[in-house]
């Protein structure tokens, strides 16, 4: 019973949540008046216009260095664990989590030695 | 404090999750989406993987989530880069115009 | 998990030692080596001796005989079989560095190889997970580098468009394989096989029947599509046919194989087999008064007789070589699944010959296939075509060429003296045992309707007329060694088997004790 009172809670919250931004947007939509022109419909009312197309190209360059980032990042999700019980770890442990981050390094090694770190 | 919240809600999310992404795989066209629909699919196993291994109470669940992201995260890596490969030869990434290899 | 000792534990895993070493040699070589002409070809000599070397380890720091035990805390199992499928995985990792060395656009690059190795590290973990975790990581070890080698040729269209297919299909498969490993742990609360049936047969799961039935065959998918059993064999001929050869040749044997040794592990362990005689104890998992073992007996019956029939059949109209050899790969897998469904044999002999007799076929299917895309490299190469029609006059061409392809075809199609007639034989023999006549009766007929287009293939080669059959073809030492060394062994394995089906079928045995049963 304690689960459905409090689960009645969420319910109630998410009928009224989208009620209050919608309300004032329908109550305005009735009340506006309907007149549009060139100079309103544009897409910008003010700043500068945009000048060509939006869909930029990135170039490969980037999306190497985001694939290293990558590494490195995941590399965290298994190194928390390591380090968090770095207290208790035993000599093997110990060298295990040395032993992973020399294989990554040596994958750095690869791509600095290849050029890719070099942004040209 | 609040209850906590059973473990089968937890599995029904991952499972409705997992329906999406199969989903999403066998009907959608674009390979970044078709793409995005199986990492959600890894996604709901690590949420379940997760919601049962606090069920159980120990760490082996954990751990597996920890190397199912790992995982993922080299699919990730090599998926773009695929899409990115198909992208130069075709201009488009839409799964139906592979069809160079038929017979 | 448990404590463990990792000096005993470090001789279960020597080969991956030795290829983690080998990887991290060959990146730093790869990185630091002079620009030259012969680079990649001292890459790729390095890589295969060590492979080829390294494929002695398994014997040097060999399992305790008649053991299956487990290793780094339940994770691996050290055995007679996993012995066998990490020497055919190395060895079929060195010979395809050594036919991708002149494929042009593939062997020349020094990362080639140095996934070769990766995906060969993963196979050899994965023949002898006994764990989860490891399958999955070892799983995906051997997966994602292949869709990087599927699509390895950036400039064709082909290969990438080949590479985006396996992926998309591949994860597809790894998710749902996933989902069903995340149920078997929520079920029993552990990721470690045997604990698994254990936890299984427990009081906790009575009532789950649907969900772990649901989880079943959530892996049999997974495990399907990496074999490429029909109904999920619908990547195999797109990618075989688009990917550069030698890594067509590689995802037919190396991911083939592990994943067999994995998925009959998985079988095995984690659902138990029947008992041996009538006062043995079965391992056997029953839930709610159902056995699960006859419920994934029979699914695998049913796509063992849909992978041979849709395999050969589709094979019978194939104009393209490489495409041909997909559907026949199709077929083959369909053989060996009647192995896995041969594992409910109630006797002792029966429940190895099963074991074993997988095992066997596929350490002669590695050798049979490699010889086979080794030669159609050579040719392709030469000609730039890779039709069927276009071998026509081979044997005039390059006589030695034309005999090693002709004895990789024999072996296929099973006629002695080529290891295929024993690798078929031991299956149906499996089959028997099990009491499975009517599956091993398909078989036959099946290893008769494949029998056309093996032997129209060796006609054309030999009989038909070509259009350039006075251009003889060259034959580089490298090819020339990797052709006659797989062909003679292919011929040994068929000649004397037994040495080998003597090893997995102790391996089997180990295994089968070491379930209690």
């Amino acid at each position: 019973m304690d689960i459905l009172n409090n689960w009645a809670f969420v319910g109630i919250f998410a009928v009224m949540a989208p009620v209050f931004p919608a309300l004032p947007i329908v109550i305005a939509w009735l009340l506006r008046p309907h007149k549009p022109n060139v100079l309103k419909s544009q897409t910008y009312e003010c700043g500068v216009e945009t000048v060509g197309d939006t869909w930029v190209q990135f170039r490969v360059q980037y999306y190497i260095y985001g694939l290293i980032f990558l590494v490195f990042d995941v590399e965290m999700v298994l190194l928390f664990p390591w380090a968090v019980a770095y207290n208790r770890l035993d000599l093997f442990a110990f060298a295990a989590g040395f032993l992973f981050i020399f294989l990554l390094a040596d994958g750095l090694i690869y791509a600095w030695r290849k050029d890719v770190l070099a942004w040209k | 404090m609040p209850p906590a919240v059973p473990t089968e809600f937890f599995v029904m999310l991952s499972m409705i999750l997992f329906a999406l992404g199969a989903m999403g795989v066998l009907l959608r066209k674009n390979a970044i989406l078709v793409f995005m629909s199986v990492e959600l699919m890894l996604n709901s196993a690590n949420l379940a993987l997760a919601a049962f291994a606090r069920q159980w109470n120990e760490m082996d669940g954990h751990i597996f989530v920890f190397f199912v992201m790992t995982v993922a995260a080299a699919e990730v890596a090599i998926g773009l880069a695929l899409i990115v490969a198909i992208f130069r030869h075709k201009q488009s990434i839409n799964i139906d115009d592979l069809h160079q290899l038929e017979g | 998990m448990g404590e463990f000792n990792v000096w005993t534990s470090l001789p279960a895993v020597a080969p991956e030692i030795g290829l983690t070493i080998l990887a991290a040699v060959v990146l730093l070589l790869d990185a630091y080596l002079p620009k030259e002409k012969n680079r990649a070809r001292n890459i790729a000599f390095v890589s295969a001796v060590s492979m080829a070397v390294l494929a002695l380890t398994p014997f040097i720091w060999a399992p305790a005989p008649n053991t299956s035990e487990l290793f780094w805390g339940g994770m691996v199992r050290h055995d007679a079989l996993g012995q066998l499928f990490d020497v055919m995985i190395l060895l079929a990792g060195a010979i395809t560095v050594m036919i991708a060395v002149d494929d042009s656009g593939v062997g020349r690059r020094g990362e080639f190889h140095l996934i070769v190795i990766i995906v060969t590290l993963g196979g050899c973990i994965l023949s002898s997970s006994a764990d989860l975790v490891m399958i999955f990581v070892a799983l995906e070890t051997v997966s994602i580098p292949l869709y990087v080698l599927a699509a390895f040729r950036r400039e064709d269209n082909k290969s990438s468009e080949s590479g985006l297919k396996y992926f998309l299909f591949g994860s597809f498969a790894s998710a749902i394989l996933l989902y069903g490993f995340s149920f078997l742990y929520g079920l029993t609360g552990s990721t470690q096989l045997t604990a698994i049936a254990a936890g299984l047969n427990s009081e906790i799961v009575s009532g789950n029947l649907v969900a772990v039935l649901a989880a079943l065959l959530m892996v049999i998918v997974g495990f399907g599509f990496k074999i490429s059993a029909v109904p999920f064999h619908f990547w195999t001929p797109d990618v075989y046919e688009g990917a550069p050869t030698p890594v067509t040749a590689f995802v037919s044997v190396a991911s083939k194989a592990g994943s067999f040794a994995v998925f009959m592990r998985f079988l095995i362990e984690a659902f138990g087999l029947p008992a041996v005689s009538a006062d043995a104890t079965s391992t056997l998992v029953v839930i709610d008064g159902q056995t699960i073992q006859t419920f994934w007996v029979n699914l695998l019956t049913v796509f063992s007789i849909l992978s041979m029939t849709v395999g050969n059949v589709l094979a019978l109209r194939q104009k393209n070589f490489k495409r041909l050899l997909a559907y026949s790969s199709i077929a083959q897998a369909g053989y060996t699944l009647m192995g896995l469904a041969a594992l409910q044999a109630q006797s002792a002999i029966g429940q190895d010959i099963a074991m074993a007799s997988i095992t066997f076929y596929m350490f002669m299917y590695t050798f049979t296939n490699l010889v086979i895309f080794a030669g159609i490299i050579l040719f392709v190469e030469a000609t730039g075509r890779e039709n069927i029609a276009d071998f026509a006059g081979l044997q005039r061409r390059s006589p030695w060429l034309a005999l090693a392809m002709t004895i990789g075809l024999l072996s296929l199609a099973g006629i002695p003296p080529a290891a295929g007639f024993f690798g078929k034989l031991f299956l149906f023999q499996a089959a028997v045992e099990a009491n499975l006549v009517g599956l091993a009766m398909i078989g036959v007929l099946n290893a008769i309707v494949a029998l056309y287009y093996y032997l129209i293939i060796i006609k054309i080669m030999y009989v038909d007329q070509g259009i350039d059959e006075d251009k003889p073809l060259a034959m580089p030492r490298s090819y020339a060694w990797v052709l006659g060394i797989t062909s003679v062994v292919i011929i040994i394995l068929g000649v004397i088997p037994t040495p080998i089906f003597d090893l997995a079928q102790q391996g089997a045995a180990a295994v089968r004790l070491a379930m209690g049963s």
